[in-house]
């Protein structure tokens, strides 16, 4: 791809450049601008360049040594199609696209891309973690993620239930009691059968899967080395990085050796008693909250707030919560050390730990300890450097444009690698799919991260869409906001005696712009159910206007988005009084 | 498929009825070598020897080893076979696993059953257009005659089996 251009002449012609550039990156080209008169001989280059194709103008493009033309002409062959046929002649590559990561976002790209006509592999290699656990094709969330988290915040709720299952009448003598390998046996089952679909969807839709760890060694080639050690290599147009991320570790004496993370929980083979789990992030409280549901003994170690990044008060009380209900919490301590006791499954494990405030230092005995402190994005080790694609020295995450596209203009990369972008698998699939729509399918359609919406499944779900208070306060400014919130007692939980006032609804409305809400939070059973509707709302532009109008659905804990009253500047007491 | 099954028989009937390089000859030297004896002590009889057809026969059931393994012993197999496709982490399987052996061990020997585990044997998996589990082929002379997929009741296994043998 060369571009001959000249940048002594009018501002029009540099407009054309930009054009022709931009239409270039867009459709990962690499091109080569050749400026005719910063160079030595550039007016005869010029003479030349006009004698052989006819063209006194710049900018002056060529595609693969064919003459386009000038910016007009190179528009309208992309239009016709005519610049990716001339584009992909020189493809003598092997593949058209190779996904590395065989994972949410990984899988939707390259199914999209082979969907479209093209020729398409995939990556896909667990290194086992410290503990020695790996498990099969579909990357975190099926494997070590969302599935198995909710599956067994399914079991926890599920003996909550039994619970409240005899004030509804049910009698039973049975002592109920929870067997924590008859859980992950079928959870693991289920997730064997999704690694087995997954592959069955890659070969139905021709997509070549190798089960082998992919790294760059130069541009367009990179490395696959399998199970055994043996290595082979492959060529393609284009690459997406779709490596995901794996559990950090502390840094702290004994921490690889005897604690467990995320990543072997879900398929550890034997109860693991009592626990410290280490960490505030959704991952911590989600599996500190299951694992107090079925029945262990539980410590949350936390070094400063819950759920950073989300909505604080909501965080505040999904803790308080989990506190209320057992699980407890030594707040401002971070661990220094741990040391194994006594071997076994589970061995026993002291750990030391020291506060964040003072010199206080504690101590405790555990069976098991559960790391969740981060996740370290898989960037260091797949050649990125040899190839040239910039990473985010401290956060190890990939910077991209709004395109997914990496400074390299053939690399591209989707899920929880890219830097500022959400970690969830939703949107690494909306994003995969529409890359390679973008690549191969001649759409343009970028992929929006704005108010997308969430849900933690800790024992009392929050959900959420658009922006935390903090965060709406920090852009928008509070006196042009108004924050309208609700205590609620689902009727559910009436006849079970559970906690009234406890269940806690809020929108945040900018004042400024129609009353539209622009932060949703909802804490109670089901949110993340309640959720999803509500986030298709704020999608249409949601007001306060419009949810007041809409009626709500009886009984249920939705319905309290739409008779939302009493404001918090109002200062009024939203505690609830019988039914 | 019956491309592939055309071409498994192809080169069924170009080699020999001579075993599979270096598969058979653990078989053969385990059955032929003198049975474990050390200085000074008594040498068992050369009962222990046993020829291996008689072997093979006894087993109306066995696990596939790989792909050579499936082309000897199903698709060159004299007696029909019948190929569970299953997987460790499918429940229905499990089910279907027992049921299917007892069935087949009722035919005395007119039947036997080959067992593929379809993630250790994917390819296999992949050639005979298995997509869920369990799926339960038929093979007669080297043709898939009869399928079914998922559970089914002892009478109608029975119902399967006498299909496949008459």
């Amino acid at each position: 791809m060369s571009i001959f251009h000249n940048s002594v002449d009018s501002e029009s012609k540099s407009k054309f450049l930009l054009q022709v550039k931009e239409l270039f990156s867009s459709l990962g080209v690499e091109y080569n601008i050749l400026e005719l008169d910063q160079v030595d001989d550039g007016a005869n280059v010029q003479e030349v360049l006009s004698e052989i194709t006819n063209q006194k103008t710049v900018p002056n493009i060529f595609v693969n040594k064919v003459h386009m033309g000038g910016c007009d002409r190179t528009f309208q062959a992309h239009q016709s199609g005519l610049l990716q046929k001339l584009l992909q002649k020189e493809s003598t590559y092997d593949y058209d696209l190779i996904v590395i990561g065989g994972g949410s976002g990984g899988l939707a790209c390259a199914q999209e891309a082979a969907i479209l006509g093209k020729k398409v592999m995939v990556l896909d290699f667990v290194v086992p973690s410290p503990q020695g656990t790996s498990w099969g094709l579909g990357g975190t969330c099926v494997n070590v993620g969302c599935v198995p988290k909710k599956l067994m915040h399914q079991a926890a709720l599920l003996g909550q239930a039994l619970k409240d299952s005899r004030k509804f009448g049910w009698e039973y003598n049975q002592q109920v009691k929870h067997n924590w390998e008859i859980m992950t046996e079928a959870i693991q089952n289920h997730i064997g059968s999704l690694n087995w679909s997954y592959g069955l969807s890659l070969r139905e839709k021709s997509v070549a899967y190798v089960n082998s760890y992919g790294e760059f060694v130069e541009r367009h080639k990179i490395k696959a080395t399998n199970r055994k050690g043996q290595e082979t290599y492959y060529t393609a147009a284009k690459f997406v990085i779709a490596t995901g991320a794996r559990p950090r570790y502390l840094g702290i004496q004994g921490d690889k050796e005897y604690c467990i993370t995320s990543d072997d929980l879900f398929s550890l083979p034997y109860c693991p008693g009592k626990t410290l789990v280490v960490g505030a992030s959704y991952v911590a409280l989600e599996c500190a909250g299951f694992l107090a549901g079925v029945g262990l003994d539980v410590t949350v170690m936390v070094r400063s707030v819950l759920l950073r990044g989300f909505d604080q008060e909501m965080a505040e009380k999904v803790g308080s919560y989990m506190e209320q209900h057992g699980v407890k919490f030594l707040r401002k301590f971070i661990p220094v050390m741990v040391q194994q006791l006594e071997k076994g499954s589970p061995g026993k494990l002291k750990i030391v730990a020291k506060s964040t405030e003072g010199p206080e230092t504690i101590e405790g005995v555990y069976n098991t300890v559960l790391l969740a402190v981060g996740r370290e994005p898989s960037t260091r080790k797949i050649g990125l450097e040899k190839i040239g694609v910039k990473v985010s020295e401290k956060s190890g995450k990939i910077p991209v444009n709004d395109m997914e596209q990496t400074n390299v203009p053939y690399v591209y990369a989707v899920g929880d690698v890219l830097e500022g972008k959400l970690e969830l698998t939703p949107v690494a699939i909306q994003a995969g799919k529409l890359l390679a729509r973008r690549l191969f399918g001649g759409r343009s359609e970028k992929c929006s991260y704005i108010n997308v919406p969430t849900t933690v499944f800790t024992p009392l779900e929050y959900g959420c869409c658009g922006l935390s208070e903090e965060k709406a306060i920090e852009i928008h400014k509070k006196e042009n906001l108004e924050v309208y919130h609700t205590l609620f007692w689902p009727l559910e939980w009436t006849v079970a005696g559970r906690d009234n006032n406890t269940c806690y609804a809020k929108i945040i409305c900018n004042k400024v712009d129609n009353n539209r809400v622009i932060g949703f939070h909802i804490l109670g059973p089901n949110a993340g159910e309640v959720t999803q509707g509500f986030a298709a709302a704020m999608k249409c532009g949601l007001t306060k206007q419009l949810l007041d109008g809409t009626i709500g659905i009886h009984p249920t804990c939705g319905e309290v988005f739409t008779t939302l009253e009493i404001t918090k500047s109002s200062g009024l007491d939203i505690t609830q009084k019988g039914c | 498929m019956a491309q592939r099954l055309l071409l498994r028989r192809f080169l069924a009937s170009g080699i020999s009825r001579k075993p599979p390089q270096g598969r058979w000859a653990p078989l053969i030297s385990r059955a032929l070598q003198a049975p474990e004896h050390s200085p000074g002590e008594l040498t068992v009889t050369s009962s222990h020897a046993r020829p291996l057809h008689t072997t093979r026969v006894c087993t109306t059931t066995f696990n596939i080893q790989d792909g050579p393994d499936f082309q000897d012993r199903v698709v060159n197999s004299e007696t029909p076979v019948v190929v569970d496709f299953h997987a460790q982490w499918c429940g229905p399987c499990k089910i279907l696993g027992p049921r299917l052996e007892k069935v087949v061990a009722k035919q005395h020997g007119k039947v036997v059953m080959a067992k593929v585990d379809i993630d250790d044997h994917t390819d296999l998996a992949i050639e005979y257009e298995v997509s869920a589990v369990p799926t339960v082929l038929a093979i007669k002379n080297g043709d898939v005659v009869d399928k079914f997929v998922g559970i089914k009741d002892e009478d109608q296994l029975e119902a399967f089996m006498k299909k496949l043998i008459a």
